[in-house]
């Protein structure tokens, strides 16, 4: 098979390609919809939150954890920020809070993570649940009325050149994470647990204080979706789990890209686009409504699919190259010394 | 007792003329091995004198050289083919003895010869009298209900050898090989299972039993064997053999290889080591000086494999006390070992040393990250330079791969790609478990040379092995643990594979030394098993 040439960093970047794809099909099959600023604005900050969110995750799969809370925490957050905000707290005030109550349900997770050492998975499996609950006791399956406050909304929404400001958000979010994912002691440390927890240990890694703080990163960033998600789009009872799987789809396509075999920061949000590109341009064409879960659903076990088929060939083209070299020398070394 | 009574019975297995080659040399040389009906036959030899090769191909899973015979109870096994092994009754029961912990005794042994079943529904009840049979073959009363994990080793190992011996194909079990059986097992477990032997033995199976303990030999078998360099240099009924002269079929000659460490160093003591007891210790106390290499040598559940571990933090230290410089380590702390100077390169390079899925460069710097670390970033360049540094300090091939995965290294590059993250650190103090495993001639001794250049730069190495050669020749002093407590401490050149075997496998100093056995010969395949094993 022919292989594509290593400098189109075809494995790197296949998802700019098929981005661009995206993007040429659609324009020449809707110019008029499709081809236009207003979608572009549009779709850029629609899929901020779950981009937000998508980071949110990428931190703690970094160093091997799940985080499946992330759906109910960002929708708790909205919750808890929306009714203070309704009843008079400032924005500034509202931003502390949803950081503080993401971090917190973080803070939990870690703590049973890493003191009661209960995987990750069923960790956050159950705290989702227990989220879920709290939001009920909460809010008595009543949705709270969006805020007045004019502040409140143009927190998102103030547009910078046409975009809608969360987009500026997410691109700092976006920085900040990738700045520390892979330019800080920090990032590496999380790679090398994620690498090997025994490893790590023995390299001198604090892999307990690792591991919490990046579920405590992961549950703020939540929060701050959560303030986000109320601004732009008003409290919802149920949006969050809706969430959750296009996020991990998003992380985990996103690790084949740009750094391949690596959860990151660029990949996740490029998957984010791409994924919401194909969906918004098949929609403008179709109409149908059972797009984006396909979509999701699609990419997340193709994503895994791709990254174990790589990891395969890469191990099977380093088998037969050390059987080369083992046949070549043609080496029985004589019993000397 | 006595060759009479072997050589008149019906043959179980009857190997002629075995040979095989691997690439890095010859790993058995023309070996027969004739084992009867009934008899318990030992097979001695130390690491890398070809006992694994032969029993891999017993088993069906290497291939011998041409013109080797294997006759299993009178039929000829087809090399290469485990199932034909089976097929004529040859069982094995490894260290590893792959029972499932958490399922009951009757499960571990369906899975082997299937459950009896009456219209798709297990019989429960059928399939528990199986289990009750197959476990009085070995005099094991046992509840098939009971999950493995209750038992006790010697009882675990019984219900290996239980499974081991079932049917297969409706074809009886006629050769049993126990590879090292006894070697975790608890020392008042042993007789245990010695006993179980003997009555395996006693239904008619050949027994063909691997041991580095000598005591087993003299109290369960009847012939022996010894394998050295490939050879067989021994075989002969136990009755007529002494522990000392079975010590010479080891190790051959009393001329050794002459130590070429100084073993008047003479520096401060760096790892001060007191009482220290745990799970696998006894008591443990010596020092090491800068300067030293101290080696430690013991056979499997010696202790040996735990003791680095234990000093480092990375295994539970219950009692005593470890000092490194003067300063008292905390148990099971590797952090704060790795503050006072400590490097720690563990048995398991892939899971506990090198992380394989990150670069060479981030696998050395990571002890070290702060190094290279100014706000906002990490420096790349000086990271890399250092790193660049160790490639070629150490010759780590390909020398360009700093960004590669270490999992595209060969074993001895990963290894020291591991040394690297430690040596980075200038460490006072190395502790290292098997520090040659898997790796090349070649790198082996570059990796020894490292250690010798560190320890005359003032650090003080303990390197723990079960490669008797490696210790003679890269160590200046060689600690031997049996029991998990200290038993001898050689220097100079008491350090010899011989004295090392004696001191480890428990064998006094009473009896005389100089008996002249062959031509000196020492172990140039030590490696053969594992090698061949990548």
């Amino acid at each position: 098979m022919k292989r594509f040439p290593r400098s189109l960093g075809f494995e790197k970047y296949s998802g700019v390609y098929l981005w661009a794809a995206f993007i040429a099909v659609f324009s020449v099959l809707s110019p008029n919809l499709f081809a236009s600023m207003v979608t572009v604005h549009s779709v850029a900050a629609g899929k901020a939150v779950s981009a937000i969110l998508a980071l949110a995750i990428v931190v703690p799969l970094v160093c091997g954890v799940y985080d499946l809370s992330v759906g109910a925490n960002i929708n708790f957050t909205t919750i808890v920020v929306v009714k203070a905000v309704a009843g008079g707290l400032s924005v500034p005030l509202a931003i502390v809070l949803g950081l503080a109550v993401g971090a917190g349900i973080g803070v939990v997770n870690g703590f049973i993570v890493v003191k009661l050492k209960v995987n990750s998975f069923i960790t956050t499996l159950g705290t989702a649940s227990i989220i879920a609950a709290l939001q009920v006791i909460v809010t008595d399956n009543r949705q709270p009325l969006p805020p007045s406050l004019p502040a409140w909304r143009s927190l998102t929404q103030t547009k910078v050149f046409g975009f809608q400001i969360i987009v500026v958000y997410l691109l700092l979010i976006a920085v900040v994470l990738w700045w520390a994912l892979t330019h800080t002691p920090f990032g590496r440390y999380l790679y090398a647990i994620g690498g090997s927890p025994e490893a790590a240990k023995l390299s001198g890694v604090n892999v307990d204080m690792y591991t919490w703080l990046s579920l405590i990163v992961s549950g703020a960033l939540c929060g701050l979706a959560g303030v986000f998600y109320g601004s732009i789009a008003g409290p919802s009872l149920s949006f969050g789990a809706s969430l959750l799987l296009p996020a991990f789809a998003a992380v985990f396509l996103g690790s084949t890209q740009i750094t391949p075999g690596r959860f990151n920061v660029w990949g996740s949000v490029l998957a984010i686009y791409v994924l919401a590109t194909g969906v918004k341009g098949l929609q403008l064409l179709t109409d149908v409504q059972w797009l984006d879960p396909m979509f999701s659903g699609v990419a997340l076990v193709a994503a895994v699919a791709i990254a174990n088929g790589r990891q395969r060939s890469g191990e099977e083209r380093r088998r037969r190259r050390r059987s080369a070299e083992r046949i070549e020398p043609a080496s029985p070394v004589g019993p000397t010394g | 007792m006595g060759r009479g009574l072997t050589t008149g019975r019906r043959s179980v297995q009857d190997a002629r003329a075995l040979r095989k080659t691997f690439a890095g040399g010859l790993a058995l040389d023309g070996v027969d091995l004739r084992i009867g009906a009934g008899e318990i036959h030992a097979l001695l030899g130390e690491n890398g004198s070809g006992k694994s090769t032969l029993i891999k191909i017993v088993s069906g899973y290497h291939r011998p050289d041409p013109g080797s015979v294997v006759d299993l109870g009178g039929e000829c096994l087809h090399f290469g083919d485990p199932a034909s092994s089976a097929r004529l009754g040859a069982r094995f029961v490894h260290q590893d003895l792959g029972l499932v912990e958490t399922s009951s005794i009757l499960d571990n042994l369906a899975v082997v010869v299937g459950f009896p079943t009456r219209f798709g529904t297990i019989r429960r009840g059928a399939a528990r009298e199986l289990t009750r049979s197959a476990l009085r073959r070995v005099e094991l009363e046992l509840d098939p209900d009971v999950l493995i994990s209750a038992l006790s080793p010697a009882q675990k190992t019984g219900v290996a050898v239980a499974r081991a011996l079932l049917p297969v194909d409706g074809r009886e079990a006629r050769l049993l090989v126990l590879d090292e059986p006894t070697a975790r097992l608890p020392e008042q477990e042993v007789a245990r299972l010695l006993s179980l032997v003997r009555a395996v033995a006693a239904n008619g199976v050949g027994v063909l039993y691997v041991t580095h303990r000598l005591d087993e030999v003299f109290d369960v078998a009847e012939t022996a064997s010894v394998l050295r360099d490939g050879r067989k240099v021994f075989e002969g009924p136990v009755a007529s053999l002494s522990r000392e002269s079975l010590l010479g079929h080891l190790f051959g000659s009393a001329i050794e290889k002459v130590n070429r460490h100084d073993a008047s160093v003479s520096g401060d003591v760096v790892l001060d080591v007191r009482s220290v007891g745990s799970e696998y210790l006894a008591n443990v106390s010596f020092t090491v000086r800068q300067g030293e290499v101290v080696g430690v040598a013991g056979i499997t559940g010696s202790g040996r494999d735990a003791l680095c571990a234990t000093l480092f933090g990375a295994r539970p230290r219950d009692t005593g006390e470890v000092r490194v410089g003067g300063h008292v380590l905390r148990a099971g702390r590797p952090s704060a070992a790795m503050e006072r100077g400590v490097a720690f390169v563990p048995a398991e390079r892939k899971i506990q040393g090198a992380f394989l899925g990150l670069t060479a460069r981030e696998n050395i710097s990571i002890g070290d990250l702060p190094r290279f670390w100014r706000l906002p970033f990490l420096r790349r360049k000086a990271e890399t330079a250092a790193v660049a540094g160790w490639f070629e300090r150490f010759d780590i091939r390909p020398g360009f791969g700093t960004d590669r995965l270490v999992s595209t290294f060969s074993g001895g590059n990963q290894q020291k790609i591991v040394f690297g993250k430690w040596f980075q650190r200038g460490p006072a103090v190395f502790l290292l478990d098997e520090p040659t495993q898997g790796v090349d001639v070649g790198a082996k001794g570059e990796l020894h040379r490292c250690l010798a250049d560190a320890a005359v730069n003032g650090a003080a190495v303990l390197m723990s092995s079960s490669d008797t050669d490696e210790l003679t020749t890269a160590c200046s002093r060689v600690i031997v643990l049996r029991n998990g407590a200290v038993v001898a401490d050689l220097s100079g050149d008491a350090i010899t594979p011989r004295e090392i075997a004696r001191a480890a496998l428990g064998i006094g100093l009473d009896t005389g030394l100089d008996i002249g056995f062959g031509d000196p010969t020492h172990q140039p395949f030590a490696h053969e098993s594992r090698t061949s094993a990548q």
